[in-house]
C-alpha cells in the first residue's frame, strides 16, 4: 500500500520503537495516531508529526475501544495499525532468593503484551474491513511486535518470552481470519534495540548482550524497525509471517 | 548499505525472480552482473538494465570461481550476492507408475539449488573479506539466498526440491555466524508462488490449487516484489541470519 495520506495507528507510539516508526511513517506521508498511556510524551511527538495523541491503556478493553473511536474521529479509520505497546518484566520463574515469580506481574505482562495486541487487532480490523479496497483488494495491514525472546529467551524472561511467542503464534490465524477482507497481518521480532525498555537493563548486562550480537555489533536503531514496518506496508506479498530483525543474535 | 554504485552479482539473473532482482538493483544504482547458464538471455537482460552478463553454471565450482573473478575484473568486487539460480523437478520419491525417483535428476537439483548456492556464497564472500568496510559498523557485504516456501511446507512430488531449499534455509544461520566477524550479512528469502518461468511449468489446475490456498493477495507474486525485499534487506543492516517468507500467506 502507498503510505501517502493513509491513517496509521500505533499503540505504544509515544516512545521507543513506536515513536521511531511513527516518525518514519509520517515522513512517508502517513497521518499517525499515537495511542499511549503516556500523554506527556505522546502529545508533543504527535504535534511534531502532524498527527494526534490519544490516551490509551491497551490492557483495558474499554480504554482501547474509546481510543480507537477517538482516533478514527480525528484522522479517519486506520489502514495501518502497529501494536508496539508492551512491557518486559525481567524475573526468574522461581529462585531461592526471590521465590516464585508473582502471579500479578506475570498476569500484567500477558495482559498487555498478548491480550492488548489481540484486542488491538480485533478493534483495528473492525474499522478496516468496511473501508474501500485499494489495489488487489487490499484494505489494511496489521503489524505486531514480538521479540527475539519468542524464539530464544534468556533466563529471567519466561513470562516475556511466552507473551511474545504467543504474538508470533497468533500471526497466521489472524492472517487467515482477515484475508477475506484484504487485511494482511505480519509480525516483527526485534532483537536488541535502543529503547527505554532495553535501557532499563544495567550497563554490565548491556555490554554482555551486545557481545552476543554477531553483526552489526551494536544496538539496533529504532528507525530500522520503522523502515521494516514501512517496507511491510508497501510489499503486499508479505503476509502471515514473522520477521526476525536482530543482527543474527540467536 | 546504500546500494548506489555498488557491484552486485545475481545468479539466475537472466529470467524470473533473478531478472526481477537484477532490474530493481540496477534501478537503485547498483552495477549488476548477471550470472546465468543461458548466455543469450543473460545478455538480453543485462542490456536492458545496463548491466553485464557472465556465463556461469552454479553447479560447477570452477565456473562459479571464474564468474566471480570475471565480474570483479569488470565492475569491482561485489558487495551484494543474490542467489536466484535454481531448478525444480516434480516427481514423487517413489510410485508404482513411475518407480523410484531416479538419482540423476535428484543429484542435479541438489547440486544446483544447494551446492550451487553454497559455492556462490563461498566464492563471493571470500572476495569480500578484504574489501574496505563501507561504514563505521564495518559492513563489507551481504549474501541473499532464494529458498522457497517448499522448505517449510511442500506438496507431494517436491521432496527433492524441498530438501534442496530447506538446506539453504538451514545454512543461513551458520553462514551468518561464519561471516559476522568480516561484516558480511547472510539472509534468505522464501518465496511462495511467483510469476516466473519455473512456476510456469506447473499446469493450470495445479496453479489454481495453489492460489486457492493463498490467503491474500490471491495472485502470483511479481519478481519485482522479491527485488524490493532484496533491496530492503541490503539497506536494513539489522537484518541478518533470518529467513523471510514472502508468499501472501501460503501454508
Amino acid at each position: 500500500m502507498k503510505l501517502e495520506g493513509v491513517a496509521a495507528f500505533l499503540t505504544g507510539g509515544a516512545s521507543g520503537l513506536g515513536a521511531a516508526t511513527a516518525r518514519v511513517l509520517a515522513e512517508a506521508g502517513a497521518i499517525v495516531a499515537l495511542l499511549d498511556r503516556d500523554m506527556v510524551l505522546a502529545e508533543p511527538l504527535a504535534k511534531e508529526l502532524g498527527g494526534v495523541a490519544v490516551k490509551c491503556d491497551v490492557a483495558d478493553h474499554d480504554s482501547l475501544k474509546a481510543a480507537v473511536q477517538q482516533a478514527c474521529a480525528a484522522i479517519g479509520p486506520p489502514r495501518i495499525a502497529v501494536n508496539f505497546a508492551g512491557i518486559d518484566v525481567s524475573r526468574k520463574i522461581a529462585s531461592r532468593s526471590q521465590g516464585p515469580h508473582p502471579i500479578a506481574s506475570m498476569q500484567r505482562e500477558i495482559n498487555i503484551n498478548v491480550i492488548g495486541t489481540l484486542d488491538g487487532c480485533a478493534l483495528f480490523a473492525e474499522q478496516m474491513m468496511n473501508l474501500e479496497p485499494f489495489e488487489d483488494g487490499e484494505r489494511g495491514v496489521l503489524i505486531n511486535i514480538a521479540s527475539g525472546a519468542a524464539f530464544n529467551g534468556p533466563p529471567g524472561q519466561a513470562a516475556y518470552a511466552a507473551s511474545k511467542r504467543a504474538v508470533a503464534g497468533a500471526t497466521l490465524p489472524l492472517a487467515r481470519d482477515l484475508a477475506p477482507y484484504g487485511i494482511r497481518v505480519m509480525t516483527i521480532a526485534p532483537g536488541f534495540f535502543k529503547t527505554p525498555l532495553a535501557s532499563s537493563v544495567d550497563d554490565k548486562h548491556i555490554d554482555k548482550l551486545i557481545a552476543m550480537v554477531p553483526f552489526p555489533k551494536r544496538w539496533g536503531d529504532p528507525r530500522e524497525i520503522g523502515e521494516l514496518v514501512k517496507h511491510i506496508c508497501q510489499n503486499r506479498m508479505l503476509n502471515g509471517e514473522t520477521i526476525q530483525i536482530d543482527g543474527a543474535m540467536r | 548499505m546504500n546500494i548506489h554504485g555498488l557491484s552486485a552479482l545475481v545468479t539466475g539473473g537472466a529470467s524470473g525472480i533473478g531478472a526481477g532482482v537484477a532490474r530493481v538493483l540496477a534501478r537503485a544504482g547498483a552495477k549488476v552482473a548477471i550470472l546465468d547458464r543461458n548466455a543469450e538471455l543473460a545478455q538480453a537482460t543485462a542490456a536492458e538494465i545496463g548491466g553485464i552478463a557472465i556465463a556461469c553454471d552454479v553447479a560447477s565450482d570452477a565456473s562459479v570461481q571464474q564468474a566471480v573473478a570475471a565480474a570483479q575484473a569488470a565492475q569491482g568486487a561485489a558487495r551484494i550476492l543474490v542467489n536466484c539460480a535454481g531448478i525444480d523437478t516434480a516427481r514423487k520419491i517413489a510410485s508404482r507408475k513411475t518407480g523410484a525417483h531416479p538419482i540423476g535428476p535428484m543429484q542435479r537439483v541438489i547440486d544446483v539449488n544447494l551446492v550451487g548456492t553454497l559455492s556462490c556464497c563461498a566464492h563471493a564472500s571470500h572476495a569480500m573479506l578484504d574489501l574496505a568496510p563501507l561504514d563505521a559498523d564495518g559492513e563489507r557485504g551481504v549474501l541473499i539466498n532464494i529458498a522457497s516456501v517448499a522448505a517449510f511446507n511442500a506438496p507431494n512430488g517436491q521432496s527433492v526440491y524441498a530438501a534442496s531449499k530447506a538446506g539453504v534455509v538451514g545454512a543461513t544461520l551458520p553462514m551468518a555466524r561464519d561471516l559476522a566477524r568480516y561484516g558480511i550479512r547472510v539472509m534468505t528469502i522464501a518465496p511462495g508462488l511467483f510469476d516466473t518461468p519455473l512456476a510456469g511449468t506447473m499446469d493450470d489446475a495445479m496453479t489454481g490449487q495453489v492460489l486457492r490456498q493463498v490467503l491474500f493477495p490471491k495472485r502470483k507474486g511479481r519478481p519485482d516484489e522479491i527485488g524490493a525485499l532484496v533491496q530492503h534487506i541490503c539497506e536494513n543492516q539489522m537484518l541478518n541470519a533470518a529467513t523471510i517468507r514472502i508468499d501472501a500467506g501460503l501454508f
